[in-house]
């Protein structure tokens, strides 16, 4: 589904990643952990089309076409979604009255039908129950005086709302107490499916005893210096990041 | 012109306000370019076309509407109606809702029109809304004087929506008194003409007494829109809360002058002016003038303006779920200006100003 290889990425002129290679089948979970600075953030967001990341080398693929070359809005209609670390607070722009031109225009997109505002409310009810959010949250304008908690499981509940191929979840789990990480997981692990594959990008390993991975890699200084199952992450929370360094001062040796 | 009070539109007002220099400080220009032509007073009795009726004929207010074309009765129906809510020095009964519809009609020549409005409100609730219109041909410059006196309890609500033609100037000076405990509410939903100057003189001067004041402006193309308000707080516990957004594109020009004064002994005050800005062009331009000046005690006052361009990290975020880039702008112009109308209980008016600000707000795509 997703192949990235040799990627280099540019942001203001200092380069964050530096030759990251990837790949993400269909049904697949990873995780991708790593300490602060890592670019970990960076890939996501240039995967979602953000401006800013100059690419200086390397190529993603994803379902054999060149993502790159899309707009943000292409990417989303052509399945990819980001759960944004910092969900941003739109005052003004109706929660309800977004996601329904959202959605609509990635089905146009698509060459769907798109959806009257009976069929929407009632995508929407059914979510919104899933992720224990109120109704009242829909009528608010997008993000605007949610707590932390509250934008995160917007974040996830616009993800059930829009199916996407490709999830990635950029920290989703930082600032949440143990009820909404839960909810939260619950919400990813209800969509796990054969044909969706999701990027869980965390600084802990607590996020991961509820959404269980395929595979963990670990990134540091801006590409993926080790991967490996779940019980990567279990390691890396004994031994720390500095663990990682280490080992590969030793393999390079 | 039997029953017809003192028609100003005869007399027309003398174009003296700019002489105040500082008061017209972003719009002088404006102003004497309009002014160097030759104006003659302007045709009274011009037919309106069907798309302009249909701008202002809302089954809701047929009733108590007043068509006025270049300031004067445009029917029958229109004179008897002046005659009878004495426009000029009137009152306001209990539950009135007005609508006074400005239609500005171009002649073969530059033309202007003038028109008082003196209404007073002893008691209970009234509405009056006001909307200034036009048709697009040589310059009409319409001059609108209003008095509003608001008694003891009163709540008088204006709203005014102006959708003008970029051949049709208004100049609009509005003096408000508030009396005790009485509430003056105040939306104005402003685009379009070649200039538009707003004076807002509002006095709070019984105690108790409230302004809200809600607004939107959007000039572009060459458009030139210039509030002035001016908030007095002259009595014990009054409060004040100006709340205003700015959207320019292209050559349009705003400017939102906001003076907040607390005088002496007014105190208890409670004052807010909050004007945001949005320049959708490199050459728009946009001037936020907050002022406030207090000389009493245990105030509350708060001023803030921005000026600013479209956040682009709202913008990936509404892209980043699939909606395209043009609709994305459009919904956050939109939401932008929305703000201003928050809390404006009255849900036909929102419709109306929610109506033209799609409309007439710049939509993606027109700024390249």
């Amino acid at each position: 589904m997703l192949k990235i290889d040799n990627l280099h990425v540019r942001v203001a002129g200092k380069e964050i990643l530096k030759g990251l290679a990837l790949q993400v089948n269909a049904g697949e979970v990873h995780a991708i952990m790593g300490p602060n600075g890592a670019g970990k953030s960076t890939l996501g967001n240039v995967l979602a089309g953000r401006d800013g990341y100059e690419l200086t080398q390397g190529s993603v693929s994803y379902n054999g076409t060149d993502l790159l070359e899309l707009a943000p809005e292409q990417r989303a209609a052509a399945g990819v979604f980001l759960a944004f670390q910092y969900p941003v607070e739109i005052p003004g722009v109706n929660n309800t009255y977004f996601l329904k031109a959202a959605l609509n225009a990635q089905r146009k997109y698509r060459g769907e039908a798109e959806l009257d505002s009976m069929q929407f409310l009632k995508a929407v009810r059914e979510k919104l129950r899933v992720l224990h959010i109120s109704d009242d949250l829909m009528n608010r304008a997008v993000n605007a005086g949610f707590s932390g908690g509250e934008k995160k499981r917007n974040e996830i509940f616009q993800m059930a709302l829009l199916q996407p191929q490709l999830a990635i979840l950029d920290e989703t789990d930082s600032g949440l107490d143990i009820d909404a990480l839960k909810m939260v997981a619950d919400g990813v692990n209800a969509m796990r499916d054969p044909k969706r594959a999701f990027i869980v990008i965390t600084h802990y390993q607590r996020l991961l005893d509820y959404i269980v991975p395929d595979f963990v890699h670990v990134m540091v200084d801006g590409r993926i210096v080790e991967s490996g199952d779940k019980s990567l992450a279990l390691k890396l929370e004994e031994h720390g990041y500095a663990w990682i360094a280490e080992r590969k001062l030793v393999g390079a040796a | 012109m039997r029953g017809l009070p003192s028609a100003s539109w005869l007399a027309l007002p003398e174009m003296d306000a700019v002489l105040d220099k500082e008061a017209w400080r972003y719009s002088e220009r404006a102003w004497n370019a309009l002014h160097a032509q030759e104006f003659t007073a302007a045709n009274t009795s011009a037919l309106l076309p069907v798309s302009l009726v249909e701008q202002f004929d809302w089954p809701e207010t047929r009733a108590r509407r007043i068509v006025l074309v270049n300031g004067h009765p445009h029917s029958e129906d229109d004179l008897v109606a002046v005659a009878k809510f004495r426009l000029t020095d009137g009152r306001l009964a209990d539950g009135e809702c007005l609508h006074l519809v400005f239609v500005n009609a171009p002649g073969p020549n530059a033309a202007r029109w003038g028109h008082d409005l003196a209404l007073t409100l002893e008691h209970g609730s009234a509405e009056i809304i006001e909307q200034h219109i036009g048709i697009n041909g040589a310059d009409v410059l319409g001059q609108v004087t209003s008095h509003m006196r608001v008694s003891t309890g009163a709540h008088l609500r204006v709203t005014a929506l102006s959708d003008l033609p970029d051949s049709v100037s208004l100049y609009h000076r509005e003096k408000v008194s508030i009396g005790a405990s009485g509430a003056y509410s105040s939306t104005l939903a402003l685009f379009g003409g070649r200039l538009q100057r707003f004076d807002i003189d509002v006095d709070m001067a019984g105690e108790q007494a409230n302004y809200v004041s809600r607004g939107v402006f959007a000039p572009r193309g060459r458009q030139h829109i210039d509030v002035h308000l001016d908030a007095r707080h002259s009595a014990r516990d009054t409060r004040s809360d100006v709340l205003w957004r700015g959207v320019a594109d292209q050559r349009g020009r705003g400017i939102l002058h906001g003076a907040i004064t607390v005088a002496a002994g007014a105190d208890g005050a409670d004052a807010r002016l909050q004007t945001k800005n949005l320049l959708l062009s490199p050459h728009a331009e946009i001037d936020a003038q907050p002022v406030l000046e207090i000389y009493a005690d245990e105030v509350k006052a708060s001023h803030g303006a921005t000026v600013g361009q479209l956040d682009e990290r709202a913008l990936f975020y509404l892209r980043s779920r699939g909606v395209p880039l043009a609709a994305a702008r459009s919904l956050l112009i939109s939401g932008f200006c929305r703000e201003a109308f928050d809390g404006v209980a009255d849900a036909e008016s929102r419709a109306r100003i929610e109506a033209l600000l799609a409309e007439r707000l710049p939509q993606a795509g027109e700024t390249a």
